[in-house]
């Protein structure tokens, strides 16, 4: 009865979880290699070799690893910060719901109330000119659109710090650090060494998982990048769907490309970096 | 006397939970302490320990006044009633956390462990992380790291309070051995006669945040209040 069980389980998942995302894939492929497709007209290479050669992709890839990088290390240092400070202040019924806040805004509205605060037409913008630091709207700063990605890391910043807060708090309680402090502060630890060889190392090992998933999502952020990121280099997301859309039928395949050798990076990735570590994880 | 509680008070709001907390204990001596939950003796225990600050009173460790001492400087380790390891931390390196924090070198932080290993029949157990070890060897490793930096005074917070019986024995072996081998001086919560009995060299009795010091073992069984006699009784009714 429990293999039974056990079996529509693993079918389930397979139905629901491995044959969409494959048959994405076999699909995005055999399109790459232009043996599907409106215009293709059998097996070729040169869609590879183009992308490959113009160097759009890696990037593409780099710049958007960079900024999923800058965003996952401020937010997550962040987090970590304002749990060491404020977790009595947190564990209150109202700054709790605050904390919560933020996750419900999608991220097409913190893209959009990002550009509203921060574009040389923004509110920002009107209070500097209003106060006199500025007299004309190209005196701004460039803070959305711009090349350092500015408008887009203070997005994502918006929407995963109060995750990771909240995350961090859990484990925080979950694995009783307000106790193990102590402990160590009675084996002799000051404040920093407890900071230092219990909260960071605790907190830090509970969540890496969390922390890499995240990373991963950022880098294939699509409606942030779409609002506020510049014409070029772009994130990989807003590449992959303005090439798949494009009228030229060849960049369609160039698209499906880009779309795979992502698909292919990150899932390499993702099992070097959690397959050899998961019994270890699972250990602790 | 090695260390002298005097005049110790200490209130949470309206309530008085420990009064008038007056003792002293020789060094390399133990002083178990009976009482019911919720009586104060975590809070004398944490006040000692400088984790809670008295209201009034004076500690004096080997004559020096410490009341007023951060708790990383007092050198009294506080053990909690259950074993609280370090869970990112194997059980070497649970052993070595006090030592680690005082710099000492390598070679003798690795020495050191591992005599306690074999002190605490833990040989073959160093690289386990505290899920992989059973209750028992996790409150053995929880005494290691707390006897390791030497510390002047233990504070034993009912440490034997969530293991089987015969686990608590065998613990209660250990702890003996162990405060001979490594001249400790400590304060034993319990709410097990016989464990009070069987650990102290000296007894107190603890109620509603007052503690009675007994000037001997016959003296504390005979006080009706600490239940010995009505222990007595009832085994003896079974006879």
């Amino acid at each position: 009865m429990r293999i039974k069980k056990l079996n529509i389980g693993i079918l389930l998942f397979v139905l629901v979880g491995v044959v969409p995302f494959a048959a994405a894939f076999i699909y995005a492929l055999l399109y790459s290699f232009g043996i599907i497709g409106v215009a293709n007209d059998g097996f070729t290479l040169q869609f590879w070799e183009s992308v490959i050669t113009s160097g759009t992709f890696f990037k593409s890839f780099g710049y958007s690893f960079l900024i999923a990088l800058v965003a996952v290390a401020i937010s997550v240092g962040g987090a970590l910060w304002i749990t060491l400070k404020f977790r009595q202040q947190l564990e209150t019924r109202f700054m709790s719901f605050i904390i919560y806040l933020p996750l419900a805004v999608p991220g097409i509205v913190t893209g959009f109330f990002t550009f509203q605060l921060f574009s040389k037409g923004g509110f920002f913008a009107r209070i500097s000119h209003k106060l006199g630091f500025i007299t004309e709207a190209s005196q701004f700063p460039d803070l959305v659109n711009d090349g350092l990605a500015i408008g887009i890391i203070f997005s994502f910043l918006t929407m995963i710090t109060p995750f990771f807060v909240l995350l961090f708090l859990n484990v925080y309680k979950n694995e009783r650090v307000e106790e193990l402090s102590i402990l160590a502060q009675s084996l002799g630890a000051n404040a920093n060494q407890i900071s230092r060889r219990v909260f960071l190392p605790i907190l830090l090992k509970k969540t890496w998982v969390l922390i890499v998933l995240y990373f991963i999502f950022l880098l294939g952020a699509y409606e942030v990048p779409l609002i506020l990121g510049q014409e070029s280099p772009q994130m990989l997301s807003v590449l992959i769907i303005q090439e798949i859309k494009q009228y030229d039928l060849d960049k369609i395949s160039e698209g499906y490309v880009v779309a795979v050798l992502y698909t292919l990076i990150v899932s390499v990735a993702a099992i070097l970096l959690f397959l050899p570590k998961r019994k270890r994880a699972y250990a602790t | 006397m090695f260390l002298e509680v005097q005049h110790i008070v200490k209130s949470f709001g309206d309530e008085k939970v420990v009064k008038d907390l007056n003792f002293s204990l020789s060094a390399k001596h133990t002083l178990s302490i009976l009482g019911k939950s919720g009586c104060g003796k975590t809070t004398m225990l944490k006040t000692i320990g400088g984790l809670v600050p008295p209201d009034s009173g004076k500690i004096l460790l080997n004559g020096e006044d410490i009341t007023e001492t951060k708790p990383e400087k007092r050198s009294i380790v506080y053990l909690y009633q259950e074993d609280l390891l370090f869970p990112h931390l194997n059980a070497f390196e649970n052993i070595a956390f006090g030592l680690r924090l005082k710099k000492i070198p390598e070679g003798l932080i690795k020495e050191k462990v591992e005599h306690m290993l074999h002190s605490l029949e833990l040989e073959g157990q160093a690289d386990k992380m505290p899920t992989q070890l059973s209750g028992g060897q996790r409150q053995r490793v929880s005494f290691g790291r707390a006897i390791s930096t030497n510390p002047s005074l233990l504070l034993l917070d009912e440490p034997f309070g969530s293991l089987d019986t015969g686990t608590r024995k065998r613990m209660q072996e250990l702890f003996k051995k162990l405060t001979e081998e490594f001249d400790i001086t400590s304060l034993f919560v319990t709410h097990d006669l016989k464990e009070a009995v069987l650990m102290g060299n000296q007894i107190g009795f603890m109620q509603d945040g007052v503690l009675k010091v007994y000037e001997d073992k016959k003296d504390f069984i005979q006080d009706p209040q600490t239940g010995v006699q009505s222990e007595i009784e009832f085994w003896g009714g079974l006879l």
